[in-house]
């Protein structure tokens, strides 16, 4: 109590440029009171402010399109569409190279590998290949838990915005947020875990590729290993035989420039090549 | 200036529908999708503080956490590939073996 009061002490902006948001709520009951608080609200509105609001509330609804889509590929659209005003936010919150940052890498990078994998993976709409959904299971405890997480982070957001916070913050300098003041704090104080950064990235790259490699690749590795049938078993790679993925080309046509070189007869037709 | 009130709310909202998203759908894509929104929504909390107390120590955070949900994106797809090699499905519900 006695730390967020002296926080507070140091950092409560002056009365003049204080927060447009009503600073406290109205009294239940008192509908003057709620009106003049619109209206201070209203009035106090800058237009930086109605910019934060209006991008903020389409971050959000692009969010809900995001996970009430059935097509994995259009909610992944939204992603993007959710991260970009995120990105135009902050922005407002005087975050430039943060803002670069969550363009180039959300809704750059990682939706590219989002959409790609879904296309590689041949989801339909239902989010499966072709298989019906045959079984209903019980889902109520994750919508009991989705209740409970929601009632609890509202109550902790409730108590944080009505005991502290009131504030319009600091004075910040011009260089706030550009790249060059981040850079200088991201090689100085924070360099160690900027390295430790670069080798999770590592290895979530080398982690990305060993998992990814599909049956008959491990079971190649392994035969090249010079492991027995029974460590192939025993690896839980023994049935390969029996894998009904495409059928396995011979060493004679992987070493040829391309897998296979007899393209049959040309049709009657007269069509040559291509397929 | 924006009050810190706005960039919280927003943060609130991009972190409860991230876990409701996580929570109700079977889509294991658009789960991963779930919690890149809530880490969205954590950096949106990380900047707002850091813009409030002038300090720049929120922002490199929030970078770090970029570079952790890039991982994350990563592997998590990566084991979403290796899932669909031998399930051919997305349903989480249809995933409860461990074995092959």
């Amino acid at each position: 109590m006695s730390l967020s009061r002296s926080l507070s002490v140091q950092t409560f902006a002056p009365a003049a440029d204080a927060s447009a948001w009503p600073g406290e709520a109205p009294a239940p009951g008192a509908f003057s009171q709620l009106l003049t608080g619109v209206w201070e609200f209203l009035a106090h509105t800058t237009g930086a402010e109605y910019l934060f609001f209006f991008f903020a509330l389409l971050a959000v609804v692009c969010a809900a399109v995001t996970i009430s889509h059935r097509n994995p590929v259009v909610a992944a659209v939204w992603l993007v569409g959710s991260f970009s005003c995120v990105a135009i936010c902050y922005v407002m919150l005087s975050a430039t190279f943060l803002a670069a940052l969550q363009v180039l890498v959300y809704a750059g990078a990682m939706m590219v590998l989002f959409v790609f994998v879904v296309m590689v993976l041949d989801v339909d709409e239902r989010g499966t290949t072709n298989q019906p959904n045959t079984r209903k299971s019980r889902r109520w405890p994750y919508y009991g838990a989705t209740v409970v997480l929601v009632t609890g982070m509202t109550w902790v957001l409730w108590g944080t915005l009505t005991r502290q916070f009131h504030t319009s913050g600091r004075t910040i300098g011009t260089g706030f947020g550009t790249a060059e003041s981040v850079g200088r704090e991201l090689f100085g104080p924070a360099l160690f875990a900027f390295e430790g950064v670069s080798l999770l990235l590592l290895a979530a790259v080398i982690g990305a590729v060993v998992v990814a490699r599909s049956r008959r690749e491990r079971v190649k590795e392994a035969v090249a290993l010079g492991t027995s049938d029974e460590g192939l078993h025993v690896a839980g790679l023994g049935s390969a035989d029996e894998d009904p993925g495409t059928p396995d080309l011979t060493d004679a046509e992987v070493r040829q420039p391309f897998p296979v070189m007899d393209f049959g007869q040309p049709s009657a037709g007269g069509h040559e090549g291509g397929n | 200036m924006i009050s810190i009130t706005a960039p919280l709310y927003l943060a609130f909202a991009l972190f409860i529908i991230g876990m409701i998203g996580v929570l109700v759908r079977r889509n294991v894509l658009i789960m991963l999708m779930s919690v890149e929104l809530m880490l969205n929504g954590a950096n949106v909390a990380l900047i707002a503080f850091s813009r409030l107390w002038g300090n720049l120590d929120g922002q490199v955070f929030a970078m770090f956490v970029i570079g952790v949900a890039a991982a994350e994106a990563a592997v998590g797809l990566a084991i979403v590939v290796s899932l669909f090699r031998s399930r051919a499905s997305a349903d989480v519900d249809q995933l409860n073996v461990l074995r092959d």
